[in-house]
């Protein structure tokens, strides 16, 4: 008897500091849940919440067309390589409008900004366009970054066409986020990621492309991969004409 | 030399197949052959050097010209030219990467099969069999004309001569 109600009391005891201690926990967690996730905060800042939750680079934001097309085109590309714009103006700019529009293509993006000195601002570069893709305006900036290459390659002064591209209020939100990003951005090399000294929220999704563009191996840019029916083809590298990629393309689907 | 041209035969029928064989687990058949051709065409493409006619071309004709070379080596049938054709052929090839090495092209090489970046050691190893390909084809004028010459001077030797 008497060593029953010492266990009671015990088990008491232990309940509760149990309890104390389990609500403290709970207490802590959602005390820095709370501080991440701030229900009334700009719509910027809550997607940014809800990436952050994500093992990968949301596919979606920096992809063109459906998830369910036959054909998956991953491309890696340096914003600042010159092939890699040829590649976007004459290639990828006729895919998206023929073959991804009408559903044959899913063509994603990822970030590879070279870690070589002729690539200085490729890395903030990159950085503008995936924060400007979650804002969902990825493909007005890719767009511009190709379009002016030349000129923000010269200057780097990226921002300014950045804001050409996008409406006064978009640009502000992307703005608010690339203030707290300084360069340089995250760099590329075979086998490694060169993360920067002053890391910015985006870097993750970045480095994350960088990673995925080493399994391949990516030794330079352009490098792309086809994916037919969850069978990954052997990667290329360099420029490849519409015309020639079409016939590729035509050729897996002809296969059914 | 018959190693010389046996390797340069092996070497193409193996050029050849790895172009032509199916893409991933594709079984072979007509459809995998051509999927295996235009992939090869973006490599020909990645070059830079030709009209989109043009690689086409090549992509097509190449694959089943270098099985057919490749065989004629290994039979060892009028060697001087299927040894002298071998020479240049590989003499175009070797300009070829070279050409995009100096020019920073970051592609592959396309020789066997895609995945292969041009670099320092693919370009020694083309060196390599270029300079095997001219030995074989200097080899086989040499033979020839050694034995049109014995044929010569044994025509030519009259029992009055002397």
């Amino acid at each position: 008897m008497k060593t029953d109600q010492g266990v009671e009391r015990t088990a008491a005891v232990l309940g509760s500091r149990r309890a104390r201690y389990v609500l403290a926990v709970v207490a802590a967690v959602a005390a820095a849940v709370g501080v991440r996730a701030k229900p009334e905060a700009a719509p910027g800042q809550v997607r940014q919440a809800r990436l952050t939750r994500t093992e990968s680079l949301s596919a979606p934001m920096k992809a063109y067309g459906s998830r369910t097309a036959p054909i998956t085109m991953e491309v890696f590309t340096d914003y600042e390589c010159p092939m890699c714009r040829n590649l976007y103006e004459q290639t990828l700019r006729p895919l998206i409008n023929d073959y991804v529009a009408s559903g044959k293509v899913y063509l994603v993006h990822r970030d590879y900004p070279l870690n070589i000195p002729a690539h200085k601002y490729s890395g903030q570069a990159a950085r503008w366009a995936n924060v400007a893709a979650q804002l969902g305006e990825f493909e007005t900036v890719e767009a511009a970054l190709y379009d002016n290459q030349q000129a923000w390659d010269a200057s780097g002064d990226i921002g300014k066409y950045v804001a050409s591209a996008l409406s006064k209020s978009d640009f502000s939100r992307v703005q608010r986020i690339m203030d707290t990003c300084a360069p340089p951005g995250p760099k590329g090399s075979p086998g490694t990621v060169v993360t920067p000294p002053h890391p910015c929220e985006v870097d993750p999704y970045i480095e994350k492309d960088i990673e995925l563009g080493n399994q391949l191996p990516v030794t330079g840019t352009p490098a792309w991969m086809i994916i037919y029916k969850g069978q990954r083809l052997p990667p290329s590298t360099g420029f490849v004409s519409w015309t020639v990629l079409k016939e590729f393309f035509d050729n897996l689907l002809a296969r059914g | 030399m018959l190693i010389g041209r046996l390797a340069l035969g092996a070497l193409f029928v193996y050029a050849a197949y790895t172009k032509l064989k199916p893409l991933g687990a594709m079984p072979w058949s007509t459809s995998s052959l051509r999927i295996s051709l235009s992939m090869f065409a973006m490599e020909v493409d990645s070059y830079q050097l030709l009209p989109a006619w043009g690689v086409n071309l090549v992509a097509h004709l190449l694959p089943p010209f270098e099985l057919c070379l490749g065989l004629w080596l290994v039979s060892g049938i009028a060697l001087r030219f299927s040894s002298l054709v071998t020479s240049v052929l590989l003499a175009g090839f070797f300009a070829g990467l070279t050409r995009a090495y100096v020019l920073g092209q970051e592609i592959s090489c396309g020789c066997f099969g895609p995945g292969e970046q041009i670099g320092p050691k693919r370009l020694a190893l083309e060196g390599c069999f270029l300079a095997l390909a001219l030995a074989v084809t200097i080899g086989a004028f040499l033979v020839h004309h050694r034995k049109h010459a014995a044929q010569f001077t044994g025509a030519t030797s009259p029992a009055g001569a002397r």
